[in-house]
C-alpha cells in the first residue's frame, strides 16, 4: 500500500502530508528522513527526474518541481515501479493546476485546487488511466479515485 | 485572507516569501467559516474558507469535536449552493471532518441526491463520501445505485464505484460480494481505468475461493487486456495460482509461464518488469526459465530512468542469492552502475556483484569498492560490509585482501552501526577462518588504541581475552591491552583488567608479568576496577585448582541476566549468603495465555501476573503458596500453556506443566465464557492409566469460576525421583454449573453437575529440558570435552524439506537453538544445528546436529551429544531414537 504522500518546499518544510496506516507516532520520523533524503539528493535534480531509494521493506520515489519537492512512501505491491506510476500522476496533476512548474507561493495560491485535485486525480486529454487513493489497490489515503475530464473547479 | 505587509517597491522581489497563508489562525478561520452560513452565499470566498481549513488540517492542526461539529453544519448549508467548483470542495472537506455516525444522517440525502444527480462530478464524489462515512444500514439502501454506477458509462462514476468497493468490502463483505456480476461487466470496460479498478475488487471479491481465482487468470490471461496496471494485477494474480498448483504439478511445463513469458514482450515496461520479476521468483525456477526475464533486466539496467535501473538491479540481486551463476551475464552492466549517482543503485550493483563474482574477480572488485565506499552514507556501508563478509567466507583463501580492506575502512570515519557491522564482520572471519586469526586480532588491537565506541572496546577486549591467550605470540597482545587500562574511561579499563586476567591463567609464562599489571590497577579510581584487580590477583594466585580457576574465567553464565537481576532485587540481606543456584535458568516462557476481565481482581489464589519477565517467579510463588505443594522442593521448570479446548469453546481451558525433582503439577487456567453461568467446585479428573510411572497425590479444586474471570485448579502426581517419565493424561472437568440472571448478576441457589471433556495432555521428554542458551558454543563444547560424548547416526525417514526436519528434532529435545542455527536456508541440501540445555539434575547439555538430505527427500541425521553425565548423553540419544 502507499504509505505517504508528501510535498515540502525547498527548506523542508511540509506543504501537504497524506499517511495511510502509519502510526501517529512514527510519522515524524518518516517526515524528518524524507525530508533529509530530499536534502542530501535532490540539489542539482533536473525537475520531475525520479529518484529512488528503499528503506528496509518500503521504498520511496521522489522528485523536484519547482520550489516544490515531492515524496511517496510504499510498501508491498506499491514497489518503485508503482511509485513511479503514482508520482508521475501527482506531479501532473500538479502540473496542471498551476499552469507551470510551481514556485512555493505558487503552490500556496492554488493550495485548495491542489488538494482537491489531488483528492481526485485529475486526467486530461491523452491520459487513459490514472491512479487512485486509499489503501487498496493502488491507492492513497483520504484521496480516491479517479479519472477526471471536467474542467477544474476554479477555471 | 492574512496578508502580509509588503512595501510596494520591493514586493516582487518577496514573492517568493510571500504566502497567502501567512499568520493563520485557527481561530480566525473559524470565525470566517460563519460565511457558510450567510443566506447569500459567496462560492468563491466559500472555497477560499474551505481551503484554508484544509490548510490547517494539513499542518497538523487539529479541531475540538464541538468546533469540527460546527464547521460540518455549517458546510452542510453550501449544498444549498450550485456552484460546482464550491460543491467539489464541500465533498473533500467532509470526508476530511469525518463525522461521526450522529451527524453523517444530516448529509445522506443531499448525497444520495447527488449520487443521482445528472452530473458526472457529482455522482463519482458523491459516491466516495457516502462509502466513507457510512455504515452497514445506509448502504442497502443505496445498494442499488451503487450497482448501477459500477457499470456507469462515465469510467470516473464506475471507478469511484468500484474504488468505493474494494475500501467497503473491508467492513461490509457481504454487501460487496453481491455486485460481483458487475464488476465482471466492468472488467470487460473499454476504458482501462476502470478495468484495473474492476479486476483488483473481482480478484478481492474471490481470493478466498481458489478455484474461481484460477478461472478468472485463466480467462484473462487468454484475452487482452489494456490496462498495463490492469496487467500487472493480472501477472501477480497468475503467480500466485502457480506457487498453489506447484505441489500438484510434478511433471512437465509449468501452468501459465508462456503467458508470464509473453509479458516479457509487452510495450510497457511496468508490464515487462512485472513479468520478469513473476518469474524470478518462481519456485523451483529453472535457468532455461530464468534466460529471458534476465536478458529483460539487463536492458534495464543501461535505462535512463533511475527508477527502471533500481528495480532491475534489485531483482538480479535477489536472483543473486539463490542463482549467482544466472545473473554473471549482467556484471559488465553491474560494474558500471558503481559509479551510479543514485548511490541505493551503487550499493545494489556492489553487493550483486560480490555474490555473483568469482575467486579471481576478487581483487578487481575490491579495489572499485574502495573509491565507492568514501562517497556513500553509513547506512549503505553496512551492506555492503555483509556482502563482503559472505564473499570472504565463500573464499576463505581471500581472507588477506578482505581483512585489510575492513581493517582500513575500520580507521576511516564512521558511526556505531557501521563499526559495529565491520567489527563483527573481523570477529566472524577470526572464527571462521583460522588462517586469519593473528592478523584479525591485530586489527582489532589497533582499532581499539583509537576506539570511540566503549561497547566496542569492552566486546574486542573480551573477544581478545578468549582468542589472544590460544595464539602462537599471546604476549604481543598485552600492550595493546595495558594500555586500554592507561587511556580510558571506567568500563573499558575494567575489561582490560578481565582479559589481562585471561592471559594470566591461560599461559603460564605470561603469569608473572601479569601479576605485575594486575597489581598496578589495584591503585585505580574507579571501584569496580580494582574490584576486578583484586578478585583476579586473588584467583590466579591462590592454590585451587586450575581447573575452577577456569571454570570461573571462562565458563559462561547460563543463567539469563534479566533473571539474575530479579533474583539479586528480591534478595533480602541475612545470615544466608545469596545462592547463584537459586536463580531460575529458564529463558523465557510464554505469558499465561489467559483473559483477564478489565476491572475484576483475579479470584481465589490471584493469578500470577502476565508477561515473560515475571512469569517464573510468579508461578514459583503461587505453587510455594499451596501448602500441597509446599514441600515438593524446588521448581525445574514450568511448560508454556497448552491448550486443552478448541479456540470458541463454552469453557477454555489451558494446562502449565510444572515439573520437580519428584513431582510433576498440572495447572489448568480455566475461563467461562458463558455469562448466564456460574461454576463452582471446578476440579479436573485425570485419568493417568497411560502414564505408569504416575501416581496422584493431591488436587486443588477451584471454589467458584464466574464468567470471564480466570481461575485455576492444580492436579499432582508423584513420579521416580530425577527420572525423566514419560506419558499420557486424559482430562475431564468436572463442576457444579449455577444459572446466573444476567440482568441482576445473581446465581441461583441449586446447581447441576456436569462435566466437559478436555484434550489428552502428555509429559514428555523435552519438559524435562531447559531451555539455557550459552554465547559461544564453539568454547562450551570444546571446555565441555569429549568424555561424555555420544554419537549416533539416525534416519529420519522422508521429510518435506530439510527446515522441518531441523523443527522436529528441535521441539523432539525442547533445548535452545544457539548461534542462529534452528535456521536453515532454503533449498540447502545439508544444516548443521547447534542447542544447548540444562537437563533435570541440573546437567548441562550440548547437542550438534547434523543433517543431509538426499534425491527423493530422506533425511539422514548425525547426533553428537556432550554433557556433564554420561548416562543423559545416553538419555538424549533415547530420546531421539524413540521420538
Amino acid at each position: 500500500m502507499i504509505l505517504a504522500v508528501l510535498f515540502a518546499n525547498s527548506e523542508g518544510n511540509i506543504l501537504v502530508e497524506r499517511f495511510n496506516g502509519v502510526p501517529a507516532e512514527e510519522r515524524l520520523h518518516w517526515r524528518s528522513f524524507l525530508v533529509k533524503l530530499g536534502a542530501d539528493n535532490l540539489k542539482g535534480v533536473k525537475n520531475e527526474e525520479l529518484l529512488v531509494a528503499s528503506h528496509r521493506s518500503v521504498y520511496i520515489v521522489y522528485t523536484v518541481l519547482g520550489d516544490v519537492s515531492v515524496y511517496v512512501v510504499g510498501k508491498d505491491e506499491y514497489d518503485e515501479l508503482a511509485l513511479a506510476e503514482v508520482i508521475f500522476v501527482i506531479t501532473s496533476a500538479v502540473k496542471d493546476v498551476c499552469g507551470k512548474l510551481p514556485t512555493e507561493r505558487l503552490f500556496l495560491d492554488k493550495y485548495g485546487r491542489i488538494c482537491l485535485t489531488l483528492d481526485e486525480i485529475i486526467w486530461k486529454e491523452t491520459v487513459t488511466f490514472c491512479v487512485i487513493a486509499n489503501e487498496h489497490p493502488f491507492a492513497f489515503s483520504s484521496m480516491d479515485t479517479a479519472a477526471n475530464v471536467l474542467p477544474h473547479p476554479f477555471s | 485572507m492574512a496578508q502580509p505587509f509588503l512595501k510596494k517597491d520591493d514586493d516582487h522581489d518577496d514573492e517568493v516569501d510571500y504566502s497567502p497563508f501567512l499568520g493563520i489562525e485557527k481561530g480566525a478561520v473559524l470565525q470566517e467559516a460563519r460565511v457558510f452560513n450567510d443566506p447569500q452565499l459567496d462560492p468563491r470566498r466559500c472555497s477560499q474558507v474551505i481551503t484554508k481549513l484544509l490548510y490547517l488540517l494539513n499542518q497538523g492542526e487539529t479541531f475540538t469535536k464541538v468546533e469540527a461539529t460546527e464547521v460540518f453544519f455549517a458546510v452542510t448549508k453550501l449544498f444549498q449552493s450550485r456552484d460546482l467548483g464550491l460543491r467539489r470542495m464541500v465533498y473533500v472537506i467532509i470526508k476530511e471532518l469525518s463525522p461521526s455516525a450522529d451527524e453523517v444522517i444530516i448529509v445522506t440525502s443531499s448525497l444520495m441526491k447527488d449520487m443521482t444527480s445528472k452530473t458526472d462530478m457529482y455522482r463519482a464524489n458523491a459516491i466516495r463520501v457516502l462509502c466513507q462515512i457510512t455504515d452497514g444500514t445506509l448502504l442497502t439502501q443505496i445498494e442499488r445505485y451503487l450497482k448501477q454506477a459500477i457499470v456507469d458509462k462515465n469510467p470516473v462514476v464506475a471507478s469511484a464505484a468500484l474504488v468505493s468497493g474494494i475500501h467497503l468490502l473491508q467492513t461490509n463483505p457481504e454487501i460487496v460480494k453481491r455486485w460481483s456480476n458487475e464488476v465482471q461487466e466492468a472488467v470487460q470496460s473499454r476504458a482501462a481505468l476502470v478495468q484495473f479498478h474492476a479486476l483488483a475488487l473481482l480478484h478481492q471479491i474471490r481470493q478466498n475461493d481458489r478455484l474461481a481465482v484460477n478461472k478468472l487468470v485463466s480467462s484473462l490471461t487468454r484475452g487482452s487486456v489494456r490496462s498495463p496496471l490492469a496487467q500487472c494485477l493480472l501477472i501477480r494474480y497468475t503467480s500466485q495460482v502457480i506457487r498453489e498448483s506447484a505441489s500438484n504439478t510434478q511433471t512437465g511445463d509449468r501452468p501459465f509461464y508462456d503467458f508470464l513469458e509473453g509479458c516479457l514482450r509487452h510495450k510497457a515496461e511496468m508490464v515487462i518488469f512485472e513479468a520478469a520479476r513473476a518469474i524470478t521468483e518462481l519456485n523451483g525456477v529453472t535457468s532455461r526459465e530464468l534466460t529471458p526475464a534476465i536478458t529483460v533486466l539487463q536492458l534495464f539496467l543501461s535505462s535512463t530512468k533511475p527508477v527502471l535501473r533500481f528495480a532491475a538491479v534489485r531483482t538480479l540481486n535477489k536472483v543473486a542469492m539463490t542463482h549467482p551463476i544466472a545473473v554473471t551475464n549482467c556484471n559488465i552492466d553491474m560494474e558500471s552502475l558503481i559509479s551510479d549517482q543514485n548511490r541505493s543503485i551503487a550499493t545494489l550493483a556492489i553487493t550483486t556483484l560480490l555474490k555473483t563474482g568469482n575467486e579471481s574477480s576478487v581483487d578487481r572488485l575490491m579495489k572499485q569498492i574502495t573509491t565507492f565506499m568514501s562517497d556513500i552514507a553509513d547506512e549503505f556501508k553496512i551492506v555492503v560490509i555483509e556482502a563482503i563478509r559472505s564473499l570472504c567466507l565463500k573464499f576463505p583463501l581471500k581472507h588477506r585482501s578482505l581483512m585489510n580492506f575492513l581493517s582500513n575502512i575500520l580507521r576511516e570515519e564512521g558511526g556505531f552501526e557501521y563499526k559495529k557491522a565491520i567489527v563483527d564482520s573481523i570477529v566472524i572471519l577470526i572464527r571462521d577462518i583460522p588462517e586469519a586469526k593473528e592478523s584479525g586480532l591485530l586489527h582489532l588491537c589497533e582499532f581499539i588504541e583509537d576506539c570511540e565506541f566503549t561497547y566496542l572496546s569492552t566486546q574486542i577486549l573480551h573477544f581478545l581475552g578468549i582468542e589472544g591467550p590460544k595464539t602462537s605470540d599471546p604476549s604481543k597482545y598485552i600492550r595493546y591491552i595495558y594500555n586500554r587500562v592507561h587511556l580510558e574511561n571506567a568500563t573499558v579499563r575494567a575489561g582490560a583488567v578481565s582479559t589481562l586476567a585471561k592471559f594470566g591463567a591461560m599461559v603460564d609464562s605470561l603469569k608473572p608479568r601479569i601479576f605485575i599489571l594486575l597489581r598496578r590497577c589495584l591503585f585505580d579510581t574507579d571501584d569496580e576496577v580494582r574490584d576486578r584487580a583484586t578478585l583476579y590477583l586473588n584467583t590466579l594466585g591462590a592454590d585451587g585448582a586450575v581447573e575452577d580457576m577456569k571454570e570461573f574465567l571462562f565458563g559462561s553464565l547460563d543463567i539469563p541476566l534479566v533473571n539474575l537481576e530479579r533474583s539479586l532485587k528480591n534478595y533480602e540481606p541475612s545470615e544466608e549468603s545469596f545462592d547463584i543456584n537459586s536463580v531460575p535458568k529458564e529463558v523465557k516462557i510464554q505469558p499465561l495465555a489467559e483473559k483477564k476481565a478489565p476491572g475484576k481482581k483475579p479470584t481465589g489464589l490471584g493469578g500470577p501476573p502476565p508477561g515473560p519477565p515475571s512469569t517464573i517467579d510468579a508461578y514459583e510463588k503461587l505453587l510455594s503458596s499451596i501448602p500441597e505443594f509446599a514441600n515438593f522442593g524446588k521448581l525445574f521448570k514450568s511448560s508454556a500453556p497448552v491448550e486443552l479446548t478448541e479456540a470458541e469453546t463454552e469453557y477454555a481451558v489451558n494446562v502449565v506443566k510444572h515439573i520437580f525433582d519428584g513431582h510433576v503439577v498440572f495447572q489448568y487456567n480455566c475461563t467461562n465464557t458463558i455469562p448466564e453461568q456460574l461454576l463452582e467446585n471446578v476440579t479436573v479428573i485425570v485419568d493417568a492409566s497411560e502414564a505408569e510411572e504416575f501416581a496422584e497425590v493431591a488436587s486443588k479444586p477451584l471454589r467458584s469460576l464466574p464468567y470471564d474471570s480466570p481461575g485455576q485448579t492444580f492436579v499432582a502426581f508423584e513420579k521416580p525421583e530425577g527420572v525423566p517419565a514419560v506419558g499420557k493424561f486424559s482430562n475431564m472437568l468436572r463442576f457444579i454449573v449455577k444459572e446466573v440472571d444476567p440482568s441482576t448478576g445473581e446465581a441461583e441457589d441449586d446447581g447441576v453437575e456436569d462435566e466437559y471433556q478436555l484434550e489428552e495432555l502428555e509429559v514428555v521428554a523435552a519438559d524435562y529440558m531447559l531451555k539455557v542458551g550459552v554465547s559461544n558454543f564453539r568454547n562450551a563444547w570444546e571446555s565441555m570435552g569429549p568424555d561424555c560424548e555420544r554419537v549416533d547416526e539416525y534416519d529420519l525417514g522422508p521429510r518435506e524439506n530439510l527446515a522441518e526436519a531441523v523443527n522436529a528434532v528441535i521441539n523432539l529435545l525442547g533445548m535452545q537453538p544457539c548461534e542462529g542455527t534452528e535456521v536453515v536456508p532454503s533449498n540447502s541440501r545439508s544444516h548443521t544445528c547447534l542447542l544447548s540445555g540444562v537437563y533435570i539434575g541440573n546437567v548441562k547439555v550440548l547437542v550438534r546436529l547434523q543433517f543431509g538430505i538426499d534425491g527423493p527427500k530422506d533425511v539422514a541425521m548425525k547426533l553428537a551429544v556432550r554433557s556433564e553425565d554420561e548416562a543423559v548423553s545416553d538419555a538424549i540419544h533415547e530420546i531421539v531414537a524413540s521420538g
